[in-house]
């Protein structure tokens, strides 16, 4: 049935994709060249956005990764519809793990339990690192673990890029029951590793500092983030065949609906994170906050409340606002833009007592992002935009109610 | 207010896409006041036959709000007026700590008053309603999609309507007393 239908619509990526990959090829070679500058002017300044850039990107992927398992579960025409947006996301993880190894190299610049500890003036901090640093966090250990996420996360990406990849032509076999045993599984082993990630990435430029909850803030905000990349993209291919004929209210609605869960659980977890760490008032808690509140730091957190919270939260319960691609796209953009405001308020205020936005901070973000555009488009050209030959593509490819021409 | 002895006219029908063309083409036709019935939602039907919201959206926000403020009220009055504890020198006022009950009133009051928004707005419980005149009906929870054109409707008159439910080709067309 499916079949019938795709034979008449033309399934592959409109010329779009391709124009896309090569201006986002031109903005990171640009932004790339002023990046490898700061590299060799400003050091310290350089790793700190690139950290913050990596993180930003890699959100993106991991979380797309995240939202593609979990249709393979649940199932459903929200997530056919951007599946392939989803995958060409997710494949984009062999790059990633390249673009990882700017932060090995810069590992002594980024984290003080990598500096020589007999430097360090502060007694107390420097007695809790010689105990930390003999056991787990090492420079060898903090290479090997990454070794090992960006292992997890490929094999997953590879396998279920491989399966959906077959579902292309009339030969494909059912793979349902493979993409089940992978994402189940698969969906556990990212909340650990994105945990013990967000502990060794970002969690340990502050090595005194502890919240168990950390791992979630950071894993939320990679699924939102990939949500909102997706409806971004969606649009794009929104103005041209065959997304213009296949996106129905019903998915972009859908779309809404997860951004709006996904903006609530990033506010839960980040609210429950200071409402714990306040009413403890405990030293080695405390100081993170205390950091991130003072030296015009805490304006920032209070714009993440009104803006990556209230705002989107309130203009996301519109029903018609949600079914509408034209307008949703601009929360989408304006909560991506967050996420990197929310990744540098983490980030930053380690390194600086007041507020303070580098050039690099910016240079850096926009060429690894341009890096990892390029890469997307280009992944995303090369399969069609659904799997026309998949068991769930009825969802997409045949109107609702058959027969009636929606 | 008299009783008019005739409810409406209701057609039937054998799919959803016919229910769906019938009921856009009778509301293009000028009869607001119809409604439609079928075993499962149909996407794009409730806009059909003219419908576009209701007022339970606004009941519970109002009462979310106003579960907001009970929440956060009760907590200032008793920790920081009536009784006030000094817990580990926090301030009395303690916004922080107060939120999650806040929280949980605004969904209390939200939850409770969609129930009964939602029963006051539509009339439930009724344990009498006309449409359940027409034998027929009683497939309506089965496999048969209706669409009826009430007799208060402005342009409803017995014999047009009935000639124009049957230029829709329905299964069935039946008369249904009130």
């Amino acid at each position: 049935m499916s079949a019938a239908r795709a034979n008449h619509l033309d399934l592959s990526p409109p010329p779009i994709v391709k124009k896309m990959s090569q201006r986002s090829l031109a903005v990171g070679i640009l932004f790339g060249l002023g990046a490898v500058a700061l590299a060799f002017l400003r050091p310290e300044e350089f790793y700190r956005g690139y950290l913050l850039g990596f993180m930003c990107w890699l959100g993106v992927a991991l979380g797309s990764m995240a939202i593609l398992m979990i249709r393979h579960l649940t199932g459903g025409g929200w997530g056919t519809i951007i599946r392939r947006i989803l995958g060409a996301a997710m494949r984009t993880l062999p790059l990633l793990a390249i673009l990882f190894i700017p932060v090995i190299l810069g590992i002594h610049h980024l984290y003080i339990w990598a500096q020589p500890l007999n430097n360090i003036e502060n007694k107390h901090l420097r007695e809790h690192l010689e105990q930390i640093t003999r056991s787990y966090l090492t420079t060898n250990g903090f290479v090997m673990r990454a070794i090992i996420y960006f292992a997890i996360w490929n094999v997953c990406s590879f396998l279920l890029s491989k399966w959906s990849a077959q579902t292309d032509d009339a030969s494909a076999p059912n793979n349902s029951q493979r993409f089940k045993a992978v994402a189940g599984p698969g969906l556990i082993l990212y909340a650990f590793t994105i945990s013990f990630a967000a502990i060794d990435w970002i969690m340990s430029l502050d090595p005194s500092w502890i919240s168990t909850i950390f791992g979630l803030i950071i894993l939320i905000g990679e699924i939102l983030s990939a949500m909102c990349f997706a409806v971004v993209v969606e649009r794009i291919l929104f103005n041209y065949k065959p997304m213009s004929e296949l996106l129905r209210p019903d998915f972009v609605h859908d779309h809404g609906k997860w951004m709006l869960a996904f903006v609530m659980v990033w506010a839960y977890f980040s609210f429950s994170q200071w409402l714990i760490i306040w009413a403890g008032n405990l030293p080695s808690e405390i100081s993170f906050y205390l950091k991130r509140l003072s030296g015009g730091w805490g304006w920032i957190g209070l714009s993440l409340v009104l803006f990556h919270f209230a705002v989107p939260f309130a203009i996301l319960l519109s029903r018609p606002f949600k079914r509408n691609i034209r307008k949703l796209v601009w929360v989408a953009v304006w909560l991506i833009l967050m996420r990197y405001v929310d990744l540098f308020w983490i980030i930053e205020p380690n390194f600086s007592k007041t507020i303070s936005l580098t050039v690099a901070d910016v240079v850096v973000p926009v060429a690894i992002g341009g890096i990892w555009l390029w890469y997307f488009f280009r992944n995303l050209a090369a399969l069609p935009l659904v799997p026309a030959y998949d068991q769930d593509a009825h969802e997409v490819l045949q109107p609702e109610h058959a027969g009636h021409a929606g | 207010m008299k009783r008019d002895p005739i409810y409406g006219i209701m057609a039937e029908f054998d799919t959803p896409t016919a229910l769906l063309e019938a009921a856009r083409r009778t509301y293009q036709a000028g009869y607001k006041k119809i409604d439609a019935y079928s075993p499962f939602p149909i996407e794009g039907l409730a806009e059909e036959i003219g419908f576009e919201h209701n007022a339970v959206a606004l009941v519970v926000l109002i009462c979310g709000i106003i579960g907001a403020c009970t929440g956060y009220l009760l907590q200032y009055w008793c920790d920081a007026v009536t009784y006030p504890l000094n817990i580990g020198g926090r301030p009395y006022n303690s916004w922080p700590s107060f939120i999650v009950i806040t929280f949980e009133l605004t969904i209390l009051f939200g939850g409770i008053s969609a129930l009964l928004g939602m029963l006051a707005l539509n009339g439930l419980p009724m344990p009498y309603h006309p449409v359940f005149n027409v034998p027929r009906f009683s497939s309506a929870s089965k496999d048969r999609f209706f669409l009826i054109v009430f007799s208060s409707d402005k342009q409803y008159d017995a014999s047009a309507t009935r000639r124009f439910l049957e230029g829709l080709q329905p299964r069935s067309i039946s008369e249904v007393p009130s």
